[in-house]
Formats: structure tokens, sequence, C-alpha cells
């Protein structure tokens, strides 16, 4: 029997005027030990259907289903009791942001022994032991430190594994892991999903991995669900899915896996980059309490990057959150004060310009935010949205600043009509295009893009990618791209300039970096991209901190004709290929 | 921790300390004196030797000292409206029926308050929820001496249940105990419900539930705890703000508490009580949100355990 039966799954939310379908009509079973990955964009009622079959949805949602059965259990009829033992005994969950799904008034160490307390009559203090074990096997080398800690004093990778931890508990048959890594960084991504894997091997787990990321699909799972608008649009094994996917909807999912890569056109024009950035530096000074010994201290944010944008050109910046790269990305824009350094904007030095001497250049150089619903005015129309820009430069009557505006919505894709709606009338790819529009009104030369298809579903990223790509090229547009997800700087930049703690660390043609990198974090990062096909899946060995240090690159100063350091520098080993590394004699 | 707490303490005292020095100087921007020419009707050698004898020909900054020496030592002087007494004397005297109502007041509403505030939210757009709101919405917008009109009326004149007013029987007590509970009971069922739904909202709730947590541990554990984070903060300023006594409740009452010595020392200039008075509410305010930090930190192990690694 299987051990997740799903029949004739409807779920609808009550609302104001009626009552909404977020699941249709679906159907599917999980085996014992299968891996199961359920994939769709949001609001495709993945996690809706997975949620229902723990009974974990609010009050509001309404449940039919002609079989919904886990272990054995019908779980609609399912009482108190026996929802307790589904829940953490039967099935474990683990959720997208670790960072908010622990309890943050307690330690990890009660948090887990609560559960197995929950679970099985056992004393505080062996519960304690056991959680220890666990952390152990989730690879938490301190583990006696970290039952003592409280959420907020882990990062988010440790706290998923912990989140991990706790799901073994109680050796549940099936884990749901929903989202599981969405919130995390590419290595910290690919460290968790290959531990998932091994203790699922390890406990004989079933496995339900919901994602959007086909890519999390290829690594983790057997078979796949494919869902979009509350419905399964298909299900077969995983290679079948991605060899010879029949519906629509999965072929354009995979499609996004596979967009290809055309150089930007029009002149680079080496001799006057649109934008360059010397040795621009950022420190905080910061304070510490040691009773009453306050600390002075610094920390680099960002230490002297040299940046070079060049004009049509699309630069990647690249690396981990808390490399520093929005914060250059902000620099850049003298929206942080930089601490040190030149902002170089068509020969100017803008770094140390006045409020007054500054706007022509903000003319000059837009942004776009990652998060378009909090980048734009709720209380604004779009029309007024897009058309502020031309209002604070004082270009052109009202009159035309409206026409103007909506003439730059049909640019972007959206009609006319939209003009008049309000931000959150609008899906998220919308508000971004939306963002877009207001950034480029003003006809910059320069474009920050803060990681702009980080919040989007992957057909939607495709659109906004080709979009930008687009109006590159039409404006003659420069663009640094911002950005930790290396799928889409491939298929779009010209030129990658990865960060690490702060530092550049290597500087390529994209596709020189990724077919040669020099810098172990760089192949640490590309290592770290899930494969774009289930065949190509395999185990993968991690590099700490100590170990990327020891292996900085070496080279000779005839290799590279800069003077001999013990400290790494950046080297050219190739034309436009900068690699930090050791140069001895 | 302990590093923590003293930094608090010492900012508290430095907030005590300003407030004095403006409370002080307001006092004495006011024109009129004890010894003005019309109150006291004497020769000018006469006055001159008054002012020497009680100080009152230093400079302003010796006399704030010498005043803030005699509080230190708990003398705050002799009240002009009952020179019999000490105006310590009189406020041990007053303050009694003041902080046994006003104090029992909070200590009923602020409970209830919370119980009706979490029924709320646990049972949220039923009739629990819609009863609970009306009770908080006409417990902050009636003004209390409306309330307390209403329940002489109600329990006093048309059910005889209660004597009106009065003191000191313990059934004198209960309708101004109610008048006073009202606010807190409101004020808390208010808080409490949008901080237990700020919390049930949080992702880590469907974690607990999803781990098989029974719900009563979920609310009593994991959504108290948190939510009671930002209540602290409340409870106690609130406690001082009705312990002290409120001129209304103490009028209609006829309650011979502190609140009716606000307006008396005003309108009768009695400096040294006013004085007295207004370092008393200040203190305890300080005292109050000193206790509500340390409070909060001990729930809160963000503040309590610091930073990350």
């Amino acid at each position: 029997m299987p051990l997740v039966e799903i029949e004739g799954l409807r779920v609808s939310f009550r609302q104001y005027g009626g009552r909404v379908d977020a699941v249709r009509n679906v159907s599917f079973s999980v085996n014992e030990g299968e891996s199961v990955g359920i994939v769709g964009e949001s609001g495709s009622g993945k996690s809706v259907s997975c949620s229902a079959l723990l009974r974990l949805l609010p009050a509001t949602a309404e449940i039919e289903a002609a079989k919904l059965r886990l272990d054995g259990v019908d779980v609609l009829k399912a009482n108190k009791e026996d929802l307790a033992r589904l829940r953490g005994r039967s099935a474990a969950m683990i959720f997208q942001d670790p960072m908010t799904a622990f309890d943050p008034v307690f330690t990890i160490g009660h948090q887990i022994a609560e559960t197995i307390q929950a679970h099985r009559k056992i004393g505080k203090r062996e519960a304690l032991a056991e959680a220890e074990q666990l952390l152990l096997r989730v690879e938490i080398k301190n583990a006696a430190d970290v039952l003592g800690y409280y959420p907020h004093q882990l990062s988010g990778g440790m706290l998923q594994r912990a989140m991990i931890a706790m799901a073994l508990s109680c050796r549940p048959k099936i884990l749901i892991a929903d989202e599981p890594t969405t919130a995390l960084d590419v290595t910290i991504q690919a460290q968790i999903l290959q531990l998932i894997k091994k203790v699922q091997a390890e406990f004989g787990m079933a496995l339900i991995m919901i994602t959007h990321d086909l890519g999390v699909i290829a690594e983790t799972v057997d078979r796949v669900v494919v869902m979009y608008g509350g419905e399964i649009m298909e299900e077969g094994p995983v290679t079948e899915i991605f060899e010879a996917p029949k519906h629509d909807y999965t072929k354009a999912l995979l499609a996004s896996l596979h967009s290809r890569f055309e150089p930007s056109k029009g002149d680079p024009d080496a001799l006057a980059p649109a934008l360059e950035l010397r040795g621009l530096a950022k420190s905080y000074s910061t304070r510490r309490r040691r009773g009453f010994r306050v600390t002075h201290g610094e920390f680099q944010a960002v230490q002297a990057v040299d940046v070079v944008l060049p004009r049509n050109r699309i630069v990647a910046l690249v690396g981990e959150s808390g490399s520093g790269k929005t914060t250059t990305g902000l620099m850049a824009m003298r929206l942080t004060e930089p601490s040190k350094g030149q902002i170089i904007v068509d020969g100017t030095d803008i770094s140390r310009l006045d409020t007054a001497a500054l706007i022509p250049f903000r003319k000059r150089m837009q942004i776009v935010f990652q998060d378009s619903y909090s980048a734009l005015d709720p209380m604004m129309t779009l029309t007024q949205i897009i058309a502020e820009p031309l209002h604070i430069h004082g270009i052109g009557t009202p009159r035309e600043q409206s026409e103007k505006a909506l003439k730059w919505l049909e640019r972007v894709g959206l009609a006319r009509s939209f003009g008049s709606r309000y931000p959150h009338e609008l899906s998220g790819g919308q508000r971004q295009r939306v963002a877009i529009a207001r950034a480029l009104i003003l006809e910059p030369t320069v474009l920050v893009a803060d990681e702009p298809t980080s919040a989007l579903d992957v057909t939607v990223k495709a659109q906004i990618i080709n979009l930008l790509k687009d109006l590159q090229a039409e404006l003659g547009l420069s663009i640094l791209f911002i950005s930790h997800d290396l799928s889409t700087v491939k298929s779009l930049t010209d030129s990658v300039v990865v960060m690490y703690r702060g530092r550049v660390i290597e500087e390529a043609p994209t596709e020189r970096l990724f077919a040669d990198p020099r810098h172990p974090y760089t192949r640490a990062l590309l290592d770290a991209i899930p494969a774009t096909n289930p065949r190509e899946k395999r185990e993968r060995t991690f590099l700490s901190a100590d170990d990327i240090r020891a292996r900085t690159p070496r080279y000779t100063v005839i290799q590279t004709g800069s003077a001999p350091s013990p400290d790494p520098q950046l080297v050219t080993v190739a034309p436009g290929h900068r690699v930090e590394a050791i140069v001895t004699t | 921790m302990f590093a923590h707490i003293l930094r608090r303490i010492l900012s508290v005292a430095f907030t005590f300390i300003v407030v004095s020095i403006i409370i002080f100087s307001m006092m004495h921007a006011v024109p009129g004196g004890p010894f003005d020419a019309n109150d006291m009707p004497v020769s000018e050698a006469v006055r001159a030797k008054m002012m020497a004898q009680w100080g009152l020909d230093q400079p302003l900054h010796v006399q704030y000292l010498n005043y803030m020496w005699g509080v230190l030592h708990l003398d705050f002087g002799v009240p002009f409206q009952s020179p019999g007494e000490t105006v310590v004397e009189l406020i041990s005297r007053a303050w009694v029926p003041s902080l046994i109502l006003g104090g029992s007041g909070v200590l009923i509403g602020a409970p209830l308050g919370i119980l009706l505030g979490m029924a709320a939210a646990l049972n949220r757009n039923t009739w629990i929820d819609y009863f609970a709101s009306t009770l908080a919405t006409f417990g902050l917008t009636i003004p209390v001496f409306v309330t307390s009109m209403l329940l002489i009326l109600i329990f006093a004149v048309w059910l005889n249940w209660l004597p009106a007013s009065g003191w000191p029987q313990p059934n004198r007590w209960i309708l101004p105990i109610a008048c006073y509970a009202a606010i807190p009971l409101a004020t808390y069922a208010r808080y409490t419900r949008s901080a237990v739904l700020d919390t049930l909202n949080r992702p880590f709730v469907t974690v607990l539930r999803a781990k098989g947590l029974s719900e009563r541990r979920i609310i009593f554990q994991h959504v108290m705890r948190n939510s009671a984070i930002p209540l602290v903060t409340v409870f106690l300023p609130m406690f001082i703000g009705t312990a002290t006594g409120s001129i209304f409740v103490e009028a209609m009452f006829r309650v011979p508490g502190l609140g009716a010595y606000f307006v008396s020392s005003i309108e009768v200039r009695d400096y040294t009580l006013q004085m007295a008075l207004m370092l008393l509410i200040t203190f305890m305010y300080c005292l109050a949100y000193l206790l509500s930090d340390i409070a909060y930190a001990l729930l809160n192990p963000r503040i309590r355990v610091g930073g990350a690694e």
C-alpha cells in the first residue's frame, strides 16, 4: 500500500464573496522510500496539496477528496491524536525560510527535544542527548554548543540543518521538503540538498520535494509531478519529464533552464567606459560591548573594489549573501556613501559631489531592486509611478509625462490600460516590468539591477531577462547585474565579476569564466549549480573557508608580470581574465 | 546581562534628574512666592531675614541642590495645606486608598484583558472576537466618570446591591475597582489580540504544528511567550498610571485618595506637595520602564544573549 495516497483532492479558500479553488482534482501517490518532486510556480498549489496532507491549512480552507491517506490513516477523518501521530512521526516537514521556522525565544536543543517528547515518553535529559546525536548526523560539528544556541545565533544554512535534524527526530516515514533551499545561497543549497539525499537513504524515508527549481528536481528525485494553476499537468519518471516533456508548461519550464547566451550588441568603446569603480571600499565602525568595555573595530564590507562597466555591455556582480555585491552596487549609485575610492561616470568622479551637483548624474544612472512590491509606492498609480522621475527632473508638461509613461508601459510589455492600476493589482513579474520602466524612462546610460529576477518564478524570470536584453540593445544601456543566480548570469551577461568576503576574487568574460575558472571559490560556486539534467547529478565535495584560502592559486612573476608578494593580489592570467592569486618569484 | 541592567539603571537615573530639573525650574518660572507682599505684608528686613532663614535668597541652582539633598533623605518639607504633618506622611496616608483601588483595578483588569484578547485572537471572526472588540472599544472610548456614574446608577441606585461611595469598608471598594479595571482590561484585550494574531501568523507556528505538538502546548508555551514580549512594555507603565489614583474616580466615589491632592496643591500653590507628587510619579514611571526593560530583555533572547557568533 502506498505511503501517501491522494485522489481527487480539492482545496478551496473562503474569501469575501465566495470560494476560490487553490487545488483541483489532484491525485498522486508516494510509495515507501520513493522520492517524488512537485514542481510548479508560486500559486500552482504545490504547497497547498502537501499542507492538506498534514491538515496544516488555515481554518478558511475547505478540503474535499475522494481519498486522502497518509500511512494508512484517512487524514480527513483523523482526530486530534491521529493528527499528532501523523505530524512528526509519519511525516515530517521542512520549510523554506529556516530563519523564521524556529521559535526565536527557545533554544535549538529545547525545540528538538520537545518534538521528541511530544511523540515518546522520555525525559528531557535523554531527549537532549538524542537531539545532540541528531545534530551530529546532519553534520553540525559543534552539536553540543548548538543545542544551547538560540535561532538568531546561527546562519541560515546551519538552521536548515538543525531543521532537518528536528524533522528526523521521530524517524518519519516520509520527509516533505517545501522549497528547503530557496532562501539559501547556491553553495549552501548544494550542501543542504546533498544532506537531504544522504539522510533519506540512511533513514530509509520517502521524500516529497516541493520546488519551483527544476535543477533541485534533477538533483533529488525519481518521479516528478508538474503542477500549474492548481492542477497536475503531467507526471512521470524524472528522466522522462526532462527528456520527453509532453505538456507545454513543462516544455516552457525546461526551455528556461537551457536559455542560450548571445553577446550584447554595440561598441563597447574600451577607452571610455560607462561606469568605472576605482578602489571603492566601504567600512563600518563596529562597537562591541563586553560588560562595560566597549571595543571599537572596523568591519570591511567591501575592500577596494575595481570594476569597469563598458558601454553597451552587461557585467555581472556575483557572490553569496554578505559578499558585498549589493553594497558595491549601491555605492556605485551613491545610494550608500563609499568610505574610499572613486566612481567615474562619463569621465567625472562623482564620489565626492554634493547633492545638487549629483542631480544631473542621477539621471544617467538608475536602479531596479529585487523586491518589486516594496520598491513601488502602493498609493500611486502605475502612470504616476513611471512618470515620477520625469516630474522630479522637470522634464516635459504633466500631459507629456503621462503620455511618455504610457508609452513605456507598452515598451515593457504591459497594456496602456494598466496605467490607472495600483501595484497590488499586478503580479510579481508585472511589477518588475513597471520598476524597469520607471528606471529607464529617463534614458539612463547605466542601470544597476540588484537581483531583479530572484523573487520571480522561472518562466517569468526568463521573460524579464529577455526584456532586459532587448532594452539593453535598443537603448545602448550598460547594466551592472547583481545576482547570486549563476544560471541567469550565464544567459544574460557579457562578463562576470566574482566577489567573496568583500573582495573581487575573479573577473572574466562569461564564457571563459564558466569554462576555465581559476579561483577555488569560483570553482565551488560553479560546482554548486544544480544539474540541468537528472543524468548529470553527482556527489559533491564542499570547501570550507580555510580550504579556499589554502587553495589560493599561485603564479610566478614571469607568468603574470606582477610583483611578488605573500598577500593575494589580482593578477591578469589572460585578456580580460583576472584572478586573486599569490605571486611568487 | 548584568551590564545591560546597570546601563539601564544609569540612563533611568539620568532621566529622573533631568525631569526633576525641569519641574523645579517650572515651579520657579511661575510668578509669586510664599513671602510676596500681598500674601505677607511684613517689613523688608523681616522678609529678607525669612528668605535667608529658608534659603530662598540663594541662587536657584543651590536651592535645587538643597532640595534634592532633602529628597534623597525623603525630606520633601511640609505641605502648606496641612502643616501638621510632613509631605511624606501626607502621601503615605493618602496613597493607601489610591494604591488599593487602582492597584487592584490593574491586577484584575490586566489578566482579564489578556484572557479576553487571547480568546478573541484564537476565535477570530466569531462572536467571541466581536464581543471582545466591542467591550474593548467601549472601555477605551467611554470616559471613567461616565462609567462610574453608570455603575453607581445600576448597582447602587437601581439594584441597590452595593453602596454608592465612601471609605473604608471593603464593600465600598468594588465599584471604584471595577471602574479602574475597565481601562487596563480594554487596552490589554486589544494589545493581546493583535500580539497573539501576529504570532499565530508567523511561520514557526506552522512548523510547531507540523512537528505534532498539541495545540494547547503551542498556544500556552510558544505563542504566549512570544506575544508576551510586546506586552510587558505596556504593563508596568499602565500600572503606575492607574495606581497613583484618578481624580475623577476618587471624586465620584468620595475616596480620600491621592487624586484630589493633585488638583488642590495646584490651586493653593502648595509647592512642596506639588513637587513631591510630580517627582513621585516621575520616579514611579522611571522604575516601571526600568523593570519592563529588564523583563523584556529576560523574555527576548536576542537582547539577553546578544548577536550571532
